[in-house]
């Protein structure tokens, strides 16, 4: 061993000090941690070997969606579902109620701001249109959710068309049908979010 | 030439263990007489190469054999020029250190405040706390080989530590979900209180961390750089009021159970796994004992008596890395883990 720690000194220390006893304590100290973790690896080792009966009783406790893979967990609970939906809920719909609001105050007085308004608003629905359909949602909700975003769908074109209009009362003559698109909208996040929020039932588990 | 201190406390008193980042002002080779000229040394050493302690630039010890310093000394090829060794090797394994701020880089540059809020402390808090144990992991490894070219590192992954911390408690004081002001937020909370503190003293060991503070600070500058094992210490602090002293079953309790191991995720846990060997080779008594076997010559029994410590080393460094790839990949891609 090139350059080692004795040649530094520490051996002359030690052995100056009582020779071969002085080093007896780090030896007992070494060898009862060594012996220590010696049994923690191996324990560690054999604990691992159960992980996958674990793992199926994991995927129930924690309340597992199924079918659906996560890389590092094997499954997606409904707490982690909660979560992803919020995040990208939260975001785009407050960006929509904001383009709407734009559009509300600009409706009766100008034409270009009222269309800027409305563009905004299709560019922020599909981006939330995109993002639902990369949403993994489970089998069991996978229904409201196509729903929902067939609704988005059509509230999108509606409002292109809408941006088309050439004078004011021909763009506020669509409010009504954006209105009875939006409820409906409300309407079908209401039930995506209940059935994402809601307990897998126990024949749905694996 | 040694002080009278040195006198007092005996020849070889001058090598005292060193601290992350630390420079040695005596290097081994010192006492050899090697000429520290031929860079055999530390980079982070060439600073403190008096004039008064220099031995003759024509004096050369016998050695039997190239040691594995001299080794990493040597150039190799690469793209027509000449590289040293140990040069690639310390960029290769330094490059582990800012893995962390990579992960996190693309969401920096685009402000992303969705995934700096959501997985800030899970990327940047692993990644300090990987740093941190890979710079105290320095000084054992120089025990144990008695090589030193690697020494640089130590620096290195303190410097990365004290980044990943300082990331870490501005992502947590502007993007967390907790309530309150900047300042509230990383007060209200033990933990946060804890990692806090612990920031504030990575400040100082960051700023001080170059030759020129090394110089001007002196011997005040090791004591000062000795707040890094307060760091390890609150840490302990950190990860027990955070994730607490057992682990999860069912929903609750701490270490996700997702994958069964809830044992192996539990961080304060790994943090354990972790420090038994960092702490155990800093022992006096241990020391001493690894240095007589060395002297003796029975190297590989001092080997075999600390390799399931460093196994149970590994094993803990294990879960903290997979953890830091997974949170750090989700948030390269700026789609924050919610796990």
């Amino acid at each position: 061993m090139n350059e080692s720690y004795a040649e530094r000194g520490y051996a002359e220390r030690g052995y100056a000090r009582g020779g071969q006893k002085s080093t007896r304590a780090g030896g007992v100290i070494l060898g009862a941690i060594a012996f220590l973790c010696t049994f923690l690896v191996l324990w560690g080792l054999y604990y691992a070997t159960g992980t996958g009966e674990r793992h199926k009783v994991a995927l129930a406790a924690a309340g597992c969606e199924p079918n659906l893979l996560s890389v590092n967990v094997g499954c997606t609970t409904v707490w982690m579902l909660e979560r992803q939906w919020t995040q990208l809920t939260t975001s785009d719909v407050q960006q929509l109620n904001a383009d709407v609001a734009d559009y509300t105050v600009s409706q009766r007085r100008s034409l270009a701001k009222a269309k800027s308004a409305l563009a905004a608003e299709v560019t922020t629905a599909k981006a939330f249109d995109t993002s639902l359909a990369q949403f993994p949602f489970p089998p069991a909700v996978a229904p409201s959710a196509k729903r929902l975003i067939l609704a988005i769908q059509a509230r999108i074109k509606l409002t292109a068309e809408q941006a088309g209009s050439s004078s004011l009362p021909q763009l506020r003559s669509f409010n009504a049908r954006i209105d009875a698109s939006g409820a409906e909208i409300q309407a079908d996040m209401a039930l995506v979010r209940k059935a994402l929020f809601t307990r897998p039932t126990v024949n749905e588990e694996p | 030439m040694s002080t009278t201190r040195d006198y007092e406390r005996g020849p070889h008193a001058r090598h005292q263990d060193l601290y992350p980042g630390e420079a040695d002002p005596y290097p081994a080779d010192y006492e050899s007489g090697l000429n520290p000229d031929s860079g055999v040394y530390p980079d982070d050493a060439q600073e403190f190469w008096g004039d008064d302690r220099k031995p003759a630039a024509n004096y050369q010890p016998h050695r039997s054999s190239k040691t594995a310093d001299e080794w990493m000394e040597e150039n190799i090829k690469f793209g027509g020029r000449g590289v040293k060794r140990k040069t690639a090797a310390l960029i290769l394994l330094g490059a582990w250190g800012f893995l962390p701020l990579f992960f996190m880089l693309p969401s920096l540059l685009t402000f992303n405040t969705n995934t700096i809020g959501g997985s800030v402390d899970d990327t940047l808090g692993t990644g300090a706390e990987m740093n941190l144990f890979l710079c105290l992991l320095v000084t054992p490894a120089v025990v144990l080989t008695g090589q030193r070219w690697f020494v640089p590192l130590r620096r290195w992954y303190g410097i990365m530590f004290a980044c990943c911390g300082i990331g870490d408690a501005l992502g947590a004081a502007f993007f967390d979900d907790f309530a309150g002001n900047p300042f509230a937020k990383l007060v209200e909370h033990t933990f946060t209180l804890i990692g806090f503190t612990m920031v504030l003293l990575a400040i100082p060991l960051f700023i001080t961390s170059n030759n020129w503070a090394q110089r001007k600070m002196g011997r005040y500058w090791k004591r000062l750089q000795r707040l890094t094992y307060v760091i390890w210490g609150l840490l302990f602090f950190h990860l027990a009021t955070l994730e607490g002293f057992g682990f999860e079953r069912g929903n609750n309790g701490s270490g996700f159970a997702g994958d069964g191991d809830a044992i192996f995720h539990q961080r304060l846990y790994e943090y354990c796994a972790c420090s038994v060997f960092l702490l155990t080779l800093r022992l006096p008594p241990v020391k001493r004992w690894i240095a007589a076997r060395q002297q003796e010559g029975r190297s590989r029994l001092v080997f075999m008596a600390v390799a399931p410590i460093f196994a149970l080393f590994v094993f803990g460094m294990i879960f903290i890395i997979n953890e830091l790839i997974f949170k750090g990949t989700h948030s390269f891609v700026e789609n924050p883990s919610v796990e």
